[in-house]
């Protein structure tokens, strides 16, 4: 796992800093007193799925398709069909379909993946 | 106030995997628990550390991030009519505990009109809390649980972000918007197979943009689009 330099940490809790307040407290003081045009009101409505779908493509499938891309008997090898994150994220999805509950559908999501880890390592 | 405490129990797991994972990345107790009270900011932290891990970059981890969590934007804006009459130094907590969650609670309670300044700022104490704790048992428990992965803890946030799809999936146009953006992220990453080299921690950084973008232009605009209640 990569070591990072005690500047980038440094600048990472003071940047996270910044940017997570800045993005939070500026609308609110601000949209607190104006209206924002429509259409920004719509292209906001769809960024927080976007960005949930990109993570997904990101986290899940992209590695998933890079497991199936190394050579059969390699280590690393994962067929797709066998692939821990998919079940893993469906799970959750399914989980979190049926309870509403973040905390419920995060640890099933999390309990299949470390399942089916464990019996592909068998 | 009580609603906050679900929030309270799921951040403890995920906090923890952070302080694992930043401990991992060279984060002291104290550096993880200052970075998780300062940015209470769970998949941005966490995109933050893999994308400065991945490319060195303070600006490159900064905009992941900030690109991430543009949906704060989103939450304080919807906030922002219910918060007119609130004074400076609560606003100023409210704002700083935005999150996925304690938004929801908030809004839950202002739509059942049991929501004061006093029950929406402990929402957002309940949540830091939560956080914060969660992190410094995780970097401090770092050592000791070893190598995590095998416990499934590195799958805790992909698995929230597939929950918090369906959460935010509220009609059939954010499902469609939600799958092209995954689309164009896997389509990015065909294109560095070819040769046209996109480093992919900024897939997010472009998908998410272009795939609500185009949402905005091929969907007509209805009253119900941020209702929420347009039937799936």
């Amino acid at each position: 796992m990569t070591v990072l330099s005690r500047g980038l940490i440094t600048g990472l809790i003071i940047g996270m800093c910044l940017v997570n307040y800045g993005l939070r407290i500026v609308p609110l003081s601000v949209l607190s007193r104006v209206q924002l045009p429509q259409a920004v009101m719509r292209w906001l409505d769809y960024i927080p799925v976007a960005v949930m779908g990109a993570l997904f493509a990101t986290e899940v499938a992209i590695p998933a398709l890079q497991a199936a891309a190394t050579p059969a008997g390699a280590s690393g090898h994962i067929a797709l069909w066998l692939n821990p994150g998919i079940y893993g994220a469906l799970a959750a999805m399914l989980a979190f379909r049926l309870s509403r509950s973040f905390i419920g559908s995060t640890l099933a999501g999390v309990a299949v993946f470390a399942l089916l880890q464990w019996l592909l390592a068998i | 106030m009580r609603s906050g405490f679900p929030i309270f129990l799921g951040y403890l797991p995920v906090g923890l995997a952070y302080g694992i994972l930043a401990a991992q990345h060279g984060f002291t107790w104290w550096e993880a628990v200052a970075a998780s009270g300062a940015a209470i900011s769970g998949a941005g932290q966490f995109v933050a550390l893999s994308t400065a891990a991945a490319s060195g970059s303070l600006v490159a981890a900064l905009v992941a991030s900030g690109i991430v969590n543009l949906r704060y934007v989103l939450f304080s804006a919807t906030l922002s009519p219910h918060v007119r009459r609130i004074r400076a130094l609560p606003m100023a907590w409210l704002g700083f505990t935005v999150t996925d969650e304690s938004f929801a609670v908030n809004m839950a309670e202002i739509k059942r009109g049991t929501a004061t300044p006093l029950t929406m700022a402990g929402v957002g104490a309940i949540a830091w809390v939560g956080w914060v704790l969660g992190t410094l048992v995780g970097a401090l428990g770092a050592g000791r649980i070893g190598d995590a992965s095998r416990f499934g803890v590195d799958f805790a946030m992909p698995a929230m972000y597939a929950a918090l799809f369906v959460a935010l999936a509220q009609n059939r146009r954010h499902v469609i918007c939600g799958v092209g953006a995954a689309a164009i992220a896997l389509g990015l990453y065909a294109c560095s197979r070819v040769g046209l080299a996109i480093p992919q921690h900024w897939f997010i950084v472009i998908a998410a943009p272009v795939a609500a973008t185009l949402a905005v232009l091929v969907f007509k605009p209805s009253g119900r689009d941020l209702t929420g209640e347009d039937a799936p």
